[in-house]
């Protein structure tokens, strides 16, 4: 499809509605591709590919606009002339979405439509008003930038504005890898060299116009420059035959990071590439202290005491801390286990196999004393449960299993690596919502909201609060019979959502338990899923929020063997 | 004015009068019924019922087998206290809004209602007297709901079924059995192509042809033969082998739920088309405005709320019958 001029954002919003509307990611591909080959100027196909890929600013950049949802909610009530609470917030719950709530309100509200005409305004000028918005810290500022930005925008342009805006998913159903593809579509070129580049240099738009400019081979690796993270699938969904090709180490239930050194340079990166660094200063000055050359690590992160690894609940102390304090910092002392190496010696290693990367890896760990997982080989599955049992006994979450001959797979969740986890507990919880599903589950109902009893709870007047959502663990049959109950005891129906009278008791099995006070529980479950429904059982049945607190102390306090013998990690 | 009460699931009592609206409670002697979908039928009989005479026939054709007085629209019913007729709904084939008068004022029951109405129904058409007590189902009780005129949707589904048909594809639009799976033929039926509807769809479209209304050239589901037409089935046939022989087609999802951008992923479909049988919230408001009754009651909705807030702002008294 061709619109006219392409360099728009009027333009890029209607590829990116349409990318939304088609059905296939190679036809989504396709859209995008012929897009990105008719912008014929270097800045707007920079721009383009990073609005559709990244954000607002390049994640290249350290610049950032922070506009809460609240500042333009409620400049989108004052703009339709309605009001917040009556009006604004309902209609966000029913759809689910502030952007698509602004979008359609823009639209159809008299009073807003007199406000707005399309100007066509160009990419570039998008761009400048991010950067006028990041300059800025008041919540009025911001506002008065974003009003005079919607009055030359047409409603479609603001809902992709916002979600540009908010670098969260522009939900078109295309991420990344899709933009990926359509650059190495439009340019000829082959995906796996796009997505290294895109890998190394960390930025989308810069992929595009070294792509467009046949300047791929150009591209250098660089230091503090996080790369995606390489993933593990649970060992449940894949059948492993072939034990002895992989290696086991034990698996932390810490802080997936990355740390790069160059010598008295340190930068801490998390799973989702944040710079992380001020909130650990200890590692920081651990790792400055070693004389290392120019290396990347990925490992994880725990606190570590009295030669114990300690509960993520103490680590949850340490995470989002800008600056800890000394007490903090004597309290909840933090360690990074490393278990791969990236970049040693001026160059990436990710291609080497895991056996070669491990060897270089243990013998900086020797010469430098850091620590790193201790690893072992494995001949046959009953070592796999001796060493999943002694993970266990350091409290440490189950094993990894890592195939000796994978390359580091960065961005990528496939079979080399594996983990083997035990199931943190279960609960009787009760169905209190269910909500319609999606993909080959649409028509039915099939995720359902839980709640624990707090009936008897003085803190709380309901009698169920919500505790988590799940959306498997059961299997089509037992999801049809809840369909065929829940017919019978729907109280309300918001839209996709029906609210049910207590009736349905499911066994609810999960993860972990975590502290989480923006929840009305103050608890979230962790990978809640359908252990099995206990049709067998009544709302009296259910377990209360007590009983989760209950839980969630004796995880805390669990014994854990300390690291004197057989330990975890190592150092060499 | 009247006093009207409402259970849960048990629709609309008047206990002065002993007359329900979409009751199926045991306090009435007579019931009337204002269209033919599940959910207002009465599922007991414990009165006389009253329905228009297509509503008669779909109630029969789903499975009613008590009694049910046919009471054409325009033409009143007068029982010892109340006088009750019924008027065009615009909702579905034979939908009516019920207005009950007595010597203790007016009442005006919409039902399911839309309007401007769907061209495959008697119309649209409010009494011409000042009400003084109206409820009003509110289903889409939010700004952010605000249909297309019909004229465009007509151009989305005509469209959509030709394309599709060009390109070698097998259009299938998902809608209700009754009453949208008939608007959507009746839209259709100027494209001149073979039409297959889903079975449960397909006995109800002879009560439409006997009404005069055109469906085109249609015929009953069949897994063998319904490639490369115009199929209609309810979105739960989908999933259920409906056509799962046909290799190449393409859905479309008609309803006004389909306003929302998650439906598509809920739904795995082509296309989201936002045809719904009630009227939107700028509508609903507007019609309040120009009845202006005395008091409004608003009902079927999730939002309540922000129906009588915008009623407010407008001096229009109103008050709901769940809470």
């Amino acid at each position: 499809m061709t619109i006219k001029p392409t360099n728009t954002f009027y333009t890029l919003s209607r590829i990116a509605q349409t990318i939304g509307e088609t059905r296939g990611s190679h036809a989504k591909i396709r859209i995008c591709a012929e897009y990105f080959m008719q912008l014929d100027n270097d800045t707007d196909l920079r721009l383009a590919a990073q609005f559709l890929g990244e954000g607002a600013f390049s994640d290249l950049s350290d610049k950032r606009t922070t506009v809460g949802s609240r500042t333009y909610s409620t400049l989108a009530a004052e703009f339709c002339e309605i009001d917040y609470d009556m009006v604004f917030k309902p209609s966000k719950t029913a759809l689910g979405s502030a952007s698509e709530t602004i979008e359609k309100l823009l639209n159809n509200i008299p009073e807003a439509q007199k406000k707005w005409s399309a100007h066509g305004l160009l990419l570039k000028e998008i761009e400048d008003i991010f950067e006028e918005l990041q300059s800025v810290s008041s919540r009025a500022d911001k506002q008065s930038i974003l009003k005079n930005a919607w009055a030359k925008m047409t409603p479609l342009e603001v809902k992709f504005f916002l979600r540009i805006m908010g670098r969260g998913s522009l939900r078109i159903g295309f991420e990344s890898k899709s933009i990926i593809s359509s650059i190495a579509k439009a340019f000829d070129k082959k995906v796996k060299d796009v997505r290294y580049v895109h890998m190394i240099t960390g930025s989308i738009g810069k992929t595009a116009l070294l792509a467009r400019n046949d300047q791929l081979e150009d591209a250098q690796f660089k230091l503090f420059q996080p790369i995606s993270f390489m993933l593990a699938s649970p060992v449940e969904s894949r059948s492993v035959e072939d034990f002895q090709e992989y290696l086991v180490e034990e698996k932390f239930d810490g802080m997936r990071c990355q740390i790069h050194v160059k010598q008295d340079k340190v930068h801490i990166f998390s799973r989702d590439l944040n710079d992380i660094t001020h909130s650990f200063p200890e590692i920081v000055s651990f790792f400055r202290e070693r004389d290392l050359p120019e290396i990347i690590l990925d490992g994880e992160i725990c606190v570590f005491r009295d030669d114990t690894i300690m509960p993520f609940q103490h680590l949850q102390k340490r995470m989002g801390l800008k600056k800890p304090t000394k007490k903090i910092l004597a309290e909840y002392p933090t360690l990074l286990i490393s278990y791969d190496l990236l970049f040693y010696d001026g160059e990436p290693v990710f291609e080497h196999t895991l056996i070669e990367r491990r060897q270089l890896l243990t013998d900086l760990s020797k010469r430098h004393n850091f620590p790193i997982t201790t690893q072992h080989y494995i001949q046959n599955k009953d070592e796999i449960d001796t060493y999943f049992e002694q993970a266990l006994a350091h409290g440490n979450e189950g094993l990894m299993l890592k195939h000796k001959h994978s390359t580091y797979e960065y961005g990528q969740r496939r079979k080399s690596w594996l983990k083997v986890k035990k199931p943190g507990g279960s609960i009787d919880t009760i169905i209190m919502y269910a909500h319609a599903g999606s993909g080959k589950r649409g028509g039915t109902y099939s995720d359902f909201t839980l709640g624990v009893s707090v009936r008897d709870d003085e803190r709380y007047e309901e009698e169920f609060i919500p505790i988590g959502k799940a959306y498997g663990g059961y299997t089509d049959e037992e999801l049809k019979k809840i369909n065929n109950r829940i017919k019978e005891i729907t109280a309300e129906k918001y839209g996709p959502t029906l609210g049910l009278y207590p009736d349905i008791v499911i066994e609810l099995e999960f993860d972990d338990i975590q502290v989480n006070k923006r929840t009305k529980a103050n608890y979230t479950l962790r990978f809640p899923r359908f252990k099995a429904i206990r049709w067998d059982l009544s709302p009296n049945d259910v377990d209360t929020l007590k009983d989760v607190e209950r839980l969630y102390e004796e995880k805390l306090n669990q014994q854990r063997l300390a690291q004197d013998q057989n330990p975890s990690f190592q150092f060499g | 004015m009247l006093k009207i009460t409402k259970a849960r699931n048990h629709g609309i009592l008047l206990p002065e009068l002993g007359i329900g609206l979409d009751y199926s409670g045991s306090d009435a002697n007579h019931v009337f019924v204002s269209h033919g979908h599940a959910d207002h039928i009465p599922w007991k009989l414990r009165a006389s019922v009253y329905a228009t005479p297509p509503t008669k026939k779909f109630m029969h054709l789903r499975g009613v087998n008590y009694q049910v007085n046919a009471l054409d629209f325009g033409r009143s019913y007068e029982t010892k206290h109340a006088k009750v007729t019924f008027f065009p709904a615009g909702h579905i084939l034979g939908s009516a809004m019920t207005l009950v008068e007595s010597d203790n004022g007016n009442l005006l029951y919409t039902g399911d209602y839309r309007t401007p109405p769907s061209p495959a129904t008697e119309g649209f058409e409010l009494p011409d007297v000042k009400i003084h007590q109206f409820i009003t189902e509110a289903t889409f009780s939010l700004p952010v709901y605000k249909w297309l005129s019909y004229d465009q949707l007509k151009l989305e589904v005509t469209e959509f079924a030709e394309t599709a048909l060009e390109d070698g594809h097998t259009p299938v639009f998902l809608a209700y059995n009754l009453g949208k799976a008939q608007e959507i033929m009746h839209m259709v039926r100027e494209l001149g192509q073979p039409i297959q509807i889903h079975g449960a769809g397909y006995k109800l479209c002879s009560v439409y042809e006997e009404e005069g209304i055109d469906l085109g050239n249609y015929e009953s589901y069949d897994r063998e033969t319904c490639e490369g037409k115009i199929l209609i089935c309810p979105s739960s046939a989908i999933g259920n082998g409906f056509a799962s022989n046909v290799r190449n087609k393409r859905i479309a999802y008609c309803s006004g739920w389909a306003t929302m951008e998650s439906r598509r992923s809920q739904l795995t479909v082509d296309k989201l088309i936002p045809l719904s049988d009630h009227l939107d919230f700028f509508e609903l408001i507007s019609l309040c405005e120009q009845l202006a009754p005395d008091m409004t009651y608003i009902t079927h909705t999730p939002n309540p709320d922000v129906v009588k807030h915008y009623l407010d702002k407008r001096n229009l008294r109103s008050g709901f019958l769940d809470k």
